[in-house]
């Protein structure tokens, strides 16, 4: 059995690769990509923690949380398109009517 | 069952009356005026009952008495005072009420009259029977409820709202001073029991206030470097109270105002319900008020100054309504002065100013009636455009003069024979000259013999200006219908005989008032506490020439009268000009009306409120600023953290996150 330490590491490594992509990117394709890395990382951790324990709960979060990254996902872009179709593009720094 | 256990519905009956006309009324013929009738009609019977019986047997008075709250208690009290004014206020609202269905019988608002009227009654009847000084004070504040809506009846009028406005203000001076001295009275009460009332005492019940006189009068405050003895204090805002209420100098300004109401209006307001409530709190608590020094003369100067003041201002008048509003005053003041001359007589004097309150009630109703029959005529209310009514209207000629002669107290001293206003009005003058001869202090009785001068001319310019002579503008007059008349006549009997009828039986009656199984007062070991020197003798063994004074000076007042106005061989157009500086005073009321509402009300009141309110409203202005300023800089600089980059609002919650953890970490750490 693969020990628990490698999930961990792995989940870490996918949630930084996300966060930073997040900090770094300005297109908003590519920030919600970086949304889902981390949502997917955090869910390696529930199911990786779920085995270890012999516990399903982990396991029902898991899916949880992937059909809401999937509803988050749908909403997301469609937000994403009806900016592009008013401003022809998805830079999100611009997209600040709502600032002071 | 026994006639004293239906008393309550003395007032209770012209109270339901209210309600029921208020609701029924428009689908009665006249407004409902049957309502309030019957009920007032009901009122009188058992008033007049109760009267004949505590007649029979002076000194076993009707006391009912039931706990309304805590210390205080509701309560009816008909002792030979309270019924005799009883009967007299139900049986003279009686008789306008059915003057009244005559007379509004035009009006379209007939049913509120009528209901308003029945609550007048109602109140009035009220705080004739009560028991105990706060229900007294709550039907006396309905009283002037009521004739606050009566004056200002035809709202639609401003003069008339502006009236009704004045006459409520005014006389609320005389209730706030009415009601410090309840308050005082209560608190003095309160202190002598050292705050422990035993069960069933009913602190505010006239009994008890009369028991604690000697305790309240040992009670002293010091005002302006005085020692000012409680009881006088109590008695003088109670006085101030009556002032407001009875019109008595400086307070009387509303009272000619008050005939923007209909004139039965003035009739129910200056015979039977309102300005008599007065001098009636002033004879009912009669024994603090000898008890207290100086107050009953306070009384007596101030009625002596109105009886005068008044009648110079009657001189002048030219609206009819007006000259018998004066001449209210003037009498109230009679009936002040005389309550004041118990300085001089001690318990007479209440059965004599009461006497002159029952009689002028009589004539006074009767002249407002009369001059209301004559309005409806004629048209008018001035003077100057009547003349030669009397030979249109003959039985309101009639019955005016009647009423007229009663006011100027024509009679033969030393006999039975007079009209009503001269058996009443003549103890007071002649207490005033026994108070002259006790105290050297002439000015009352000088007050009131000069005043009885100008009454009596004053009364008969109206008479013969207004029924005698040729019209002097054309009018379709017509005598009234006999709804209006047969009141009149009624009260035209009375104002002419019920003087002789009761003039020694009615002072005999009213001694009982203190003396009986509610009360027991030793009126003279009070006059001493209040340092009053009462006559060894009473009155008629004055010199011939006293007792003959007020007739002659009655005479006197005709004559002159009738030479200038009935023959007009005087010429007054010199004295009667605005050129003349007296004429000019007196028609203009002393100025006191124009110091009253345009420096007092709009100079002092108005501009000085508006100043307060101004100065308060910048106070919170500026407040309600500030606290808004302070968040709205808050906000400014806050708001600058949103940068609308997202990027920062990650940096954001992942440093606070982070935060967290380690916080936690080091929490998990200590424990």
């Amino acid at each position: 059995m693969i020990p628990l330490f490698y999930y961990l590491a792995l989940s870490a490594i996918i949630f930084s690769i996300g966060l930073f992509g997040f900090m770094t990117q300005r297109s908003g394709i590519r920030m919600l990509m970086c949304v889902e890395l981390m949502l997917n990382a955090a869910n390696i951790n529930l199911v990786a923690f779920s085995s270890y324990n012999a516990d399903l709960t982990g396991q029902v979060f898991a899916l949880y949380s992937i059909a809401l990254a999937a509803a988050e996902a749908a909403i997301g872009f469609a937000i994403l398109m009806s900016i592009y179709r008013v401003r022809d593009m998805i830079n999100l720094d611009k997209i600040n009517v709502l600032r002071w | 069952m026994a006639i004293e256990n239906m008393a309550f519905l003395i007032p209770v009956l012209p109270a339901l009356a209210f309600v029921l006309t208020f609701f029924l009324g428009k689908k009665l013929p006249n407004g409902g005026a049957i309502i309030p009738i019957i009920a007032i009609f009901t009122s009188f019977v058992i008033s007049l009952l109760i009267t004949m019986n505590l007649l029979q047997n002076p000194g076993q008075v009707v006391s009912q008495s039931y706990n309304w709250f805590a210390i205080l208690n509701v309560g009816i009290l008909i002792d030979p005072l309270a019924a005799v004014m009883l009967s007299m206020v139900s049986f003279v609202s009686l008789l306008i009420h059915i003057y009244a269905v005559g007379y509004m019988s035009h009006d379209k608002a007939q049913p509120r009259y009528f209901a308003e009227t029945a609550l007048f009654t109602a109140a009035m009847l009220g705080v004739v029977l009560s028991d105990n000084i706060l229900q007294f004070f709550v039907c006396w504040e309905l009283v002037g409820l009521c004739s606050y809506l009566l004056i200002g009846f035809w709202f639609e009028k401003p003069s008339a709202a502006s009236a009704a406005k004045k006459a409520f203000l005014t006389t609320r001076v005389g209730d706030v001073m009415f009601l410090a001295g309840i308050i005082l009275l209560f608190a003095d009460i309160f202190k002598i029991f050292n705050g422990s009332i035993p069960q069933g005492v009913y602190v505010l019940r006239f009994d008890e206030i009369f028991s604690h006189i000697p305790e309240i009068a040992a009670l002293n405050t010091q005002i302006f470097g005085f020692e000012v003895s409680h009881l006088t204090l109590i008695t003088l805002l109670f006085f101030g109270g009556a002032v407001g209420k009875s019109g008595q100098f400086p307070l009387h300004v509303w009272l000619p105002d008050a005939m923007e109401g209909p004139t039965t209006v003035s009739a129910l307001i200056h015979a039977a319900t309102m300005v008599t409530a007065g001098v009636y709190l002033v004879a009912r608590t009669f024994p603090m008020f000898i008890a207290a020094p100086y107050s009953l003369l306070i009384v007596a100067y101030i009625g002596a100054f109105t009886a005068l003041f008044a009648a110079t201002m009657g001189l002048v008048m030219n609206d009819i309504k007006r000259i018998l509003a004066y001449s209210t005053i003037s009498q109230l003041g009679y009936m002040m002065l005389g309550l004041g001359m118990g300085a001089v007589i001690g318990i007479t004097a209440v059965g004599d100013s009461l006497f002159h309150l029952i009689n002028h009630a009589f004539f006074k109703a009767l002249l407002f009636l009369c001059a209301g029959s004559v309005i409806h005529a004629v048209g008018t209310q001035d003077i100057r455009q009547m003349g030669g009514v009397g030979k249109v209207m003959p039985i309101t000629f009639a019955t005016m003069l009647i009423a007229s002669l009663a006011l100027a107290g024509f009679g033969i001293p030393g006999t039975s024979i007079g009209v009503s206003g001269f058996f009443s009005k003549d103890p007071i003058i002649e207490a005033a000259y026994l108070f002259g001869e006790s105290t050297e202090n002439w000015f009352p009785y000088l007050f009131s013999i000069v005043a009885a001068l100008l009454t009596s001319i004053y009364i008969f310019r109206l008479i013969f200006m207004t029924f005698t002579g040729k019209p002097r503008t054309s009018y379709g007059g017509h005598e009234s219908p006999a709804v209006m008349t047969v009141p009149l006549i009624i009260l035209g009997l009375l104002a002419l005989v019920f003087g002789a009828l009761t003039k020694t039986s009615f002072g005999n009656f009213l001694k009982e008032t203190f003396g009986n199984n509610f009360v027991s007062i030793d009126i003279h070991a009070l006059a001493e506490m209040g340092e009053y020197h009462l006559a060894s003798h009473g009155s008629g063994s004055e010199p011939l020439i006293i007792l003959w004074m007020p007739v002659i000076v009655a005479f006197a007042g005709l004559l002159i009268s009738y030479l200038i106005y009935g023959m007009r061989i005087l010429d007054m157009s010199s004295i009667v000009s605005r050129n003349n500086p007296i004429y000019k005073l007196l028609y203009n009321r002393y100025y006191q009306n124009a110091i009253y509402t345009e420096f007092l009300a709009v100079k002092v009141v108005y501009e000085g409120l508006s100043l307060a309110g101004r100065s308060i409203d910048r106070g919170f202005d500026w407040l309600v600023n500030f606290i808004g300023h302070i968040f709205m800089e808050l906000a400014d600089g806050l708001r600058q953290l949103q940068t609308g980059v997202v990027q920062n609002y990650a940096t954001a919650v992942i440093t606070g996150v982070s935060l967290l953890v380690i916080l936690l970490k080091l929490i998990m750490e200590v424990f």
